[in-house]
């Protein structure tokens, strides 16, 4: 698990964005068939600020390289989204993006 | 001043302290319903993440799938409603566990969510959605799987 892509733009009031996590979302059956350890992500939380706008608990039977779209709103141009991703070894990822 | 009043003042400043934090992480399924992640089929799945309450076939929630997947490995849906949703939740009977993915929607915000999952075969997909008011809202699709994904 490594790095994410962030797009974030405001519109009306409404922040829509674009996410992709890295991940190759491997569960235990898949892990074993391609001879590679699981490696899934389990969760993923979009905060800006103290403010929680996403969260999600996921499995391994999401596609590869997760791509998330969503929308949500009270957020401002310049604000930052950030996200943090969990993955099935505890292993945490942070990282974030102005609203633009 | 008192030491008893300093002390519930400290209290206070704790709760205040703590409160936004738990605010900000709200549910972690995982970790608080781990039998659901193990279930095999959807309904067993679907009463270990929502327990026994009557669940209501809607037609409020839109549901967007392809109906024939030509790769397994990547089938976009699309899930978005105007009701005001608490968790939204998405199992398959076609993997071998069947939770795939459960959103938690943050206060006063709307459902409207796209992404992708994997499928080794052809399977119904359920939605289960729990309203604030705590009813449950279900709708399920058939998508027709023609490469299997999960190295399948």
């Amino acid at each position: 698990m490594g790095k994410m892509k962030i797009k974030a733009k405001e519109k009306d009031g409404v922040v829509k964005v674009k996410a992709m996590f890295k991940s190759l979302m491997a569960d235990t059956e898949e892990a074993e068939k391609k001879k590679i350890e699981a490696e899934y992500i389990t969760y993923i939380l979009g905060t800006v600020g103290e403010k929680v706008v996403f969260e999600a608990t996921t499995s391994g039977f999401m596609a590869e390289n997760p791509l998330v779209k969503f929308s949500f709103t009270g957020a401002k141009k310049g604000d930052e989204l950030a996200f943090a991703l969990t993955d099935n070894h505890g292993k945490t990822v942070t990282d974030k993006k102005k609203i633009k | 001043m008192e030491r008893r009043k300093f002390l519930n003042l400290g209290l206070v400043a704790a709760a205040a302290v703590l409160a936004p934090m738990t605010n900000l992480h709200a549910v972690n399924f995982r970790e608080t319903k781990p039998d659901a992640w193990k279930a095999e089929k959807s309904a067993d799945a679907i009463k270990a993440m929502f327990g026994d309450g009557e669940l209501k076939t809607t037609d409020k929630i839109k549901f967007v799938a392809p109906k024939l997947a030509e790769n397994g490995g990547s089938i976009p849906i699309t899930l978005s409603t105007d009701l005001d949703i608490e968790t939204i939740a998405l199992f398959q009977d076609a993997n071998p566990r069947a939770a795939t993915v459960v959103f938690s929607v943050p206060e006063g915000q709307k459902v409207d969510y796209s992404f992708r999952i994997k499928m080794r075969q052809t399977a119904v997909v359920t939605i289960v959605a729990k309203a604030k008011d705590g009813t449950l809202y279900t709708l399920a699709k058939e998508i027709d799987v023609s490469i299997g994904g999960c190295g399948g």
